[in-house]
């Protein structure tokens, strides 16, 4: 990744990634913030109209789509464009999403020790977990379209497809869910300085240093 | 048809309060003796004319049966099986279908619109259409493949046994329809005695397969049905029915763990976040 020093304003160096500018490196540019959201948006409403249909302790979320109906009807849109979202996520950000060596191991003890706060990576742009986040978010939407195209249209298929196909819809979003919940915290509360990497696109050297300090070492060619 | 006077004993999504009123009602039952059914479809036409339904177009498929199966304007329908017997004498077997009204509705537990599935005090299962979301999901709960989707309105219909009639002391309209009294109506308790009584006679006259249909899978029906000559797959019936595995493993087991995870999850990212604080750079 070759330096780049840029004394153009922040905010046209925001479009692109990976540039240090004054005390600030652009961390997502503009494009990848946009898909992230386009991504977020159309989960929370495929959420918001999906859980009072799954849970009746969720049923309260029904209003916020005018009623039940509203969040059946609304529901399987929903998820349609969340899938097109996440394919356009999926290509935007694969060539970032290739494990190395010491990115593995996430899920037989390096999570319960990054929880801790410990050290467990000099992680390039990504740790393991954010990759591991990101291909769990991919198998999630093929899971959730796959599934619910029966769900959809309930009457097209036998009753066994159905009733396997509600159980992993059920599954998956049980997963996704608790992924998600963790990916909020992590990104907003647990990590201060994180946030704004997807809102104006850029986090500050320091952050950079802490947390990436390899992606840190390849942005500014500086030793940590 | 939801009839607001009658108490509710289970209702849909809902996780409690399920019951309501006072009174304790006697549990009502059909009575189909399909030895004495004539296959006259006077009970089909007495359903659509009692139910309002509108007349379903029929096509000529080399049978006597109406339909080929129950439709959402269609809810009483004739079944006519030909079979050979081992003597190779020709048998024609008719049996009334309609909704079973399970005292353990594999609709309802399927059914996640609160209240748009409820089973009455005394037994009747019936859908809601002002709360049915037309998901379909009773569809997929039902053992007899009885609810069926009603395209105009978007939702799911099906056999009421009247309810509006049974509550005022009235007999289903079927039920008063039918020329041969093969067709009988009163509590469960009396029309198994009936049956009873009626299997024990055609057993001592030849007919040793003779049963009453009242499957145990699905806690008994609120239709009990004599077959002549047992084997209910004969009569288009399922040998064993009850709610499907899938059913009662997303909705007793996979969602209630699923909620309380998500739940657990959030309340242990607070602990998280009180015991380890924010992961911010050493000043």
């Amino acid at each position: 990744m070759t330096v780049q020093h840029i004394d153009t304003p922040v905010i046209v160096a925001r479009d692109r990634d990976n540039v240090a500018v004054g005390d600030e490196i652009v961390r997502h540019r503009l494009a990848t913030r946009l898909i992230h959201w386009s991504v977020a948006l159309t989960f929370f409403i495929a959420l918001v109209s999906g859980m009072p249909i799954w849970s009746p302790i969720f049923g309260w979320m029904a209003y916020l789509v005018g009623g039940l109906e509203a969040a059946r009807l609304i529901h399987p849109y929903a998820g349609v464009l969340f899938f097109i979202a996440s394919i356009v996520q999926f290509f935007h950000w694969l060539p970032d999403m290739h494990f190395r060596e010491d990115q593995k191991g996430w899920l037989s003890g390096k999570a319960l020790k990054y929880m801790r706060w410990e050290r467990v990576e000099e992680s390039g742009k990504y740790n393991g977990g954010q990759m591991l986040f990101f291909w769990a978010v991919c198998l999630g939407a093929v899971g959730f379209l796959l599934s619910g195209i029966p769900m959809w249209f309930p009457l097209q298929f036998p009753v066994w497809v159905r009733e396997i196909c509600i159980l992993i819809h059920d599954i998956t979003f049980i997963a996704f869910v608790l992924a998600v919940i963790a990916h909020i915290y992590l990104g907003t509360a647990a990590e201060p300085g994180t946030f704004r990497a997807m809102t104006s696109g850029t986090v500050t050297r320091k952050w950079a240093r802490f947390h990436h300090p390899g992606w840190y070492k390849e942005v500014t060619g500086e030793k940590k | 048809m939801s009839e607001q006077a009658l108490e509710i004993k289970r209702s849909s999504a809902s996780m409690w309060g399920t019951k309501t009123g006072l009174r304790t009602k006697e549990t009502v039952s059909k009575y189909i003796d399909t030895t004495t059914c004539i296959g006259c479809k006077a009970c089909e036409a007495a359903c659509v004319e009692w139910n309002d339904l509108r007349t379903v177009a029929t096509h000529q498929e080399g049978s006597y049966q109406t339909l080929p199966e129950l439709d959402a304007q269609f809810w009483n329908l004739i079944r006519f099986n030909e079979r050979t017997t081992s003597d190779g004498d020709p048998m024609w077997l008719m049996r009334k279908d309609q909704c079973m009204h399970c005292a353990e509705p594999g609709c309802l537990a399927a059914c996640p619109a609160p209240g748009a599935i409820v089973q009455y005090a005394n037994g009747i299962v019936d859908v809601d259409p002002a709360k049915c979301i037309g998901c379909g999901y009773c569809a997929t709960g039902c053992p007899f493949d009885v609810p069926k989707f009603h395209k105009t309105s978007g939702k799911m219909s099906k056999c009421t046994l009247c309810v509006d009639r049974v509550e005022v002391g009235l007999e289903p309209a079927c039920i008063k329809a039918c020329p041969t009294g093969c067709l009988q109506f009163g509590t469960k308790e009396q029309m198994v005695q009936l049956g009873n009584a009626r299997v024990t006679q055609l057993k001592a006259n030849g007919f040793q397969d003779a049963m009453l249909y009242d499957p145990p899978g699905v806690k008994g029906t609120g239709v009990v049905t004599i077959l002549g000559h047992g084997h209910p797959e004969w009569y288009d019936l399922p040998v064993d029915p009850h709610v499907p595995w899938g059913v009662r493993l997303w909705k007793q087991i996979v969602r209630p763990i699923g909620v309380i995870a998500a739940f657990a999850t959030v309340l242990g990212f607070f602990v998280h976040y009180t015991k380890y604080g924010p992961k911010e750079p050493p000043a």
